[in-house]
């Protein structure tokens, strides 16, 4: 499916499942996220640490609003555990099927992002590996130079937005030494075309959704 | 279009009244391969990115007087650090996003880039991740997007800084083809080794901020000199008493095994050369070293496991003088980095006037003030090393020490290093592709090829 329109659909429910308070089509929607998340063959990390994590924020909603608030609505509870989940499955869904460059490709050419908006966030996530090996670069920087500095040290903090303001420079750099000029117009290496079979599919979705919404409790 | 580029009265500063650049007259000629040579901090990468078109847009003024007559569309320019300047993750995706720029049909792109990409030799690591490339690999990367872009005028900062001499050997004939193929080359390089087989003009950028042509006859003999391969006489590592030892030791990466030996030493006390093909695994064994990286088997210093140290403990025996200065730097100015290195540092060879006595043969006495990033590449370079010599760990580990640095700095540096030798030993493991100056300095020598660190020292009779 088309990576804006996939999108699209995903805020659209997500939106929709935070007005209503039906479990059933939460339980149903946890169900299709999961099964499209594993249709990508995720690796058993990943998916322990997408049950796992919003375990946490899951119950601690439900034993406040189940235990401790004047209605003990256990239901109510559920509701909103489960709608954690919702979010969880359907964003993991189309993160895991779509890579951020067919995604900023697809807002390009189909949202008409503007070019600098949608390359310049892509050239930040392509970043995300150089973030990670700089903090361990900079904590080894201190370590040999006699200092320690721990996950909350102000220097750890100041040195590493240093390298994110020069990074940002040096990202605006690299993309012009690669001809990108902003507001001009480019070609596109890969057509990423919205067909029929897209809307069918986003509209049969949230029909789908209305339908259960109505008809299951 | 045919006539050569011309420049007039240019002058470029970062501070006013401060030029770092001053050009009166200078004619490049078209469709020939030009070399910017010079020390570092001269200029040379500065000509480059205002005819580039990135100076002073990112930084600093241009004089109104200046004229030249290049425009800047009509150049492609390749950074003296190739991973700043990939937006993409893999070389193949930045390629295709260069052309869509430049506005390429979509239907040329494949072959386009498949050619440039087997032009550098490249075509095997088009889908690879630029965190999984090598410093030489991203180079030859960043090449070949450079030549699918086919912009009349290449710019090349500093290419070959993380390449061995076959692959810069190789590099420079595909340069010569895109010449022949009625490019403009324009090179800024310090070292001139190699490039006799393709005969440059030179331009030859001074300290005092001027620029010179070199007659032919004075550019022959540079290069003549340059081509003299040093010969590295070493010691046998076996003759010194070993301090770092690997047992059954193996390195890898993702798709790649880069180290596998049963046996391996380091002598204590002595200044040990690593060198190898670009993508040998050279600066990977030095991160190792440094417990920024994994291994398999057992490397033992002092007698004690490495992967048993604590970060804080290992951080006292090792020092790691990083491939990237700025990396290393945790204030802001020349003084408080220095400040930093005094208060925590244990070297006995720096005492007050020692420091005074090095940052004067360093060049770095005048710029005590300033902000670090704003220094030269090789002003960073040299006041890096200093830091962290003055930190005094027994074991320190210098990747490329003399990347973007002239001869003098490298002999200061060198020179430096040998007085705190003196004062107190240290065992030192020196990555470097630069061999000049080299061959008087080490004791022993290492080459890794073949997942192998093999001994290159002799007996001598």
């Amino acid at each position: 499916m088309n990576p804006s329109l996939k999108l699209a659909l995903v805020l659209l429910i997500s939106l929709e499942v935070s007005f209503t308070q039906k479990l059933g089509i939460n339980l149903i929607l946890i169900m299709i996220g999961l099964i499209l998340i594993l249709k990508t063959r995720p690796s058993g990390l990943t998916l322990v640490r997408l049950i796992a994590i919003p375990a946490i924020p899951a119950a601690t909603l439900a034993i406040t609003i189940g235990a401790f608030s004047p209605g003990h609505d256990w239901f109510f509870a559920a509701v909103l555990a489960s709608r954690i989940y919702v979010y969880v499955c359907l964003g993991s869904a189309v993160t895991l099927a779509t890579t951020p460059l067919e995604l900023a490709r697809s807002l390009e050419q189909n949202c008409h992002l503007s070019a600098k908006f949608a390359y310049g966030t892509l050239a930040a996530i392509n970043l995300v590996p150089r973030i990670i090996s700089a903090v361990k670069t900079i904590r080894a920087a201190g370590q040999m130079r006699g200092l320690t500095l721990s996950f909350w040290s102000p220097q750890l903090y100041f040195k590493a937005i240093l390298s994110a303001l020069t990074w940002s420079d040096q990202v605006a750099q690299a993309m012009e030494s690669h001809g990108f000029v902003d507001d001009q117009a480019r070609t596109t290496a890969h057509q990423i075309r919205i067909t029929a079979w897209d809307w069918v599919i986003l509209v049969v979705s949230l029909a789908l959704v209305q339908g259960g919404l109505i008809v299951l409790p | 279009m045919t006539q050569a580029i011309e420049i007039h009265n240019l002058s470029f500063s970062y501070e006013p009244q401060l030029p770092v650049l001053k050009v009166a007259d200078l004619t490049i000629p078209r469709k020939t391969m030009t070399l910017l040579y010079g020390p570092s901090g001269s200029g040379k990468s500065t000509l480059l990115k205002i005819l580039a078109g990135l100076l002073p847009k990112y930084g600093g003024q241009l004089d109104p007087g200046s004229e030249i007559s290049l425009k800047a569309t009509e150049a492609a320019m390749m950074f003296q650090d190739p991973s700043l300047q990939f937006a993409m993750d893999t070389p193949w995706h930045e390629a295709e996003f260069a052309l869509e720029n430049l506005q390429i049909p979509p239907v040329e792109m494949p072959a386009r880039i498949q050619a440039a990409f087997a032009t550098v030799e490249i075509s095997h690591l088009a889908h690879r991740q630029f965190a999984t490339l090598s410093g030489g690999e991203k180079q030859r990367a960043a090449l070949a997007v450079i030549i699918a872009m086919q912009k009349p005028v290449i710019l090349l900062d500093e290419p070959f800084a993380s390449l061995d001499p076959v692959n810069r050997k190789r590099l420079l004939q595909q340069l010569q083809t895109q010449v022949e193929a009625g490019k403009t080359v324009i090179i800024a390089d310090h070292d001139l080794s190699n490039y006799q087989a393709v005969n440059p003009n030179v331009i030859q950028f001074g300290t005092d901020h001027q620029t010179q042509v070199l007659t032919s006859q004075a550019v022959r003999q540079l290069l003549v000199a340059a081509n003299q391969q040093p010969v590295i006489p070493a010691k046998p590592a076996a003759q010194f008493p070993a301090i770092l030892t690997g047992t059954n030791l193996k390195i890898t990466q993702p798709n790649q095994v880069l180290i596998d030996q049963a046996h391996f030493q380091l002598p204590a006390n002595q200044i040990s050369l690593l060198t190898g093909e670009s993508g040998s695994g050279k600066s990977t064994l030095l991160k190792v070293l440094a417990k920024l990286g994994t291994y398999q088997g057992s490397l033992l210093y002092a007698g004690q496991e490495l992967r048993k140290y604590s970060a804080r403990r290992w951080g006292r025996k090792c020092g790691l003088v990083f491939q990237h200065a700025a990396d290393q730097f945790l204030n802001v100015t020349v003084a408080e980095e220095l400040a930093l290195s005094q208060k925590q540092g244990r070297h006995p060879y720096f005492t007050p006037a020692n420091l005074q006595n090095a940052l004067t043969k360093l060049g770095l006495a005048a710029l005590t003030d300033r902000v670090v990033y704003s220094l030269s590449g090789g002003q960073q370079k040299k006041l890096q090393i200093l830091v962290m010599l003055m930190m005094g760990q027994p074991l320190l580990l210098l990747d490329e020490p003399f990347t973007g640095l002239d001869a003098k700095s490298a002999q200061a540096i060198r020179e430096l290093i040998d007085a705190c030798q003196a004062t107190a030993p240290a065992t030192i493991l020196v990555v470097s592709h630069q061999l000049n100056g080299l061959a008087d300095w080490v004791d022993c020598h290492f080459k890794l090829q073949n997942q192998h660190l093999v001994d290159r020292g002799e007996v001598l009779a």
